[in-house]
């Protein structure tokens, strides 16, 4: 299946970032730049495993007579592999990056979820357990491939090592939650603060269905994300994209923040409100602090 | 930097935005890529300029003293 889905290049490799690092007169972006050791060891992992996002196929085939219960068995090995949230859905063009072709008939999306009282301990401990939890995703996508082909099925491996396959669509599509104003999907348990694996395969699954729980219908209103992007790059319109209505983010705004500075910036998943319910204590005296500073970055943030 | 949105048009006129855009050449190469898709040959493709309005905008606005005619 052919893809449908445009994909932004990441660091240098995105004319929109080089033409702003190139206009101060640097090479490469302050953050990118200055990765600390622990950050560049979770990189380093699951460009490690990105051979392993796909393989030999196990010639012979386990016969799957019953594709509920091989659903519910991948499900609790991802799991117990460490996924906090686990859905399967039928792939699709808008789910596969542009110009990309994915063989496959269903995508599993494992997540696992951020620890949110980091964010408590600034943009460091942000940045540290975000790439934490994308080495964690890795890990579990090319362990639940390596299993599906020893079943003898075709299974690929989708991380930040390397992917074909677009977070959001497949997001929405396996019940996870809604997509939400600061552009990330939004799920009533964990907010935003999230990150994905995924595997496409032939496997024969029971396919998970959208789930909506008036996330979008809040966001109209909800401007906590927008207040607080210290690049006020958060639109207030929106516009709709296969009848889902996305709020298109302005990197021109966003990338002073988030990727000519060193620090990371997390903001606007930090304070959607959708995390309260979770976190209730560390999201009121989270927003406590934002409010002291006008809800903008301050330059030492 | 140019705000570029690109548009799929459907068979039926429904319109859904592909992304958002920051130079023509960008955005026509994502156009190019599209048109060449076989799967996609009822739909057809759109540049426009994208009109965006932030909340700073918003509240400058309603912030502003009312006009008497």
């Amino acid at each position: 299946m052919r893809g449908i889905t445009p994909r932004r290049e990441q660091g240098m490799a995105d004319p929109v970032l080089a033409e702003m690092v190139y206009a101060t007169g640097a090479t490469e972006s302050r953050h990118y730049a200055a990765v600390k050791p622990t950050i560049q060891a979770y990189r380093a992992s699951w460009v490690t495993i990105a051979p392993r996002r796909d393989g030999v196929v196990n010639p012979q085939r386990t016969v799957v007579n019953d594709p509920a219960a091989m659903t519910a068995r991948i499900k609790a090995k991802a799991t117990e592999l460490g996924a906090d949230m686990v859905g399967v859905c039928r792939l699709q063009p808008d789910m596969i990056d542009l110009g990309s072709e994915v063989p496959h008939e269903f995508v599993i999306a494992a997540c696992v979820a951020e620890d949110y009282e980091k964010v408590m301990q600034g943009p460091d401990a942000v940045e540290e357990e975000a790439m934490w939890t994308y080495a964690r995703c890795a890990e579990i996508a090319t362990e639940l491939a390596a299993q599906i082909r020893a079943m003898g099925y075709p299974a690929r491996a989708h991380h930040n090592g390397g992917s074909e396959v677009q977070a959001i669509p497949i997001f929405y599509q396996v019940g996870f939650g809604e997509l939400g104003r600061h552009g990330s999907l939004i799920n009533e348990k964990y907010g935003a603060s999230f990150r994905p694996g995924f595997v496409t395969t032939d496997l024969p699954l029971v396919e998970d269905k959208p789930r909506e729980f008036g996330v979008q219908d809040f966001c109209m209103n909800c401007n906590v994300c927008q207040r607080n992007c210290p690049g006020d790059a958060i639109p207030q319109d929106h516009v709709v994209t296969h009848g889902i209505k996305r709020w298109l983010i302005d990197l021109e705004k966003c990338y002073p923040y988030s990727r000519l500075r060193e620090e990371y910036c997390h903001l606007c998943v930090d304070v959607c409100p959708y995390i309260v319910k979770s976190h209730p204590e560390t999201y009121k005296a989270f927003m406590k602090e934002r409010k002291q500073v006008g809800y903008k970055t301050p330059k030492t943030y | 930097m140019e705000k570029l949105y690109v548009n799929e048009i459907g068979p039926d006129g429904d319109v859904s935005t592909v992304s958002l855009f920051y130079s023509h050449p960008e955005a026509q190469k994502i156009v190019d890529t599209l048109r060449a898709d076989p799967d996609r040959a009822a739909y057809r493709y759109e540049i426009v300029e994208a009109v965006r309005h932030t909340l700073s905008e918003k509240q400058a606005r309603r912030a502003a003293p009312a006009q008497k005619e």
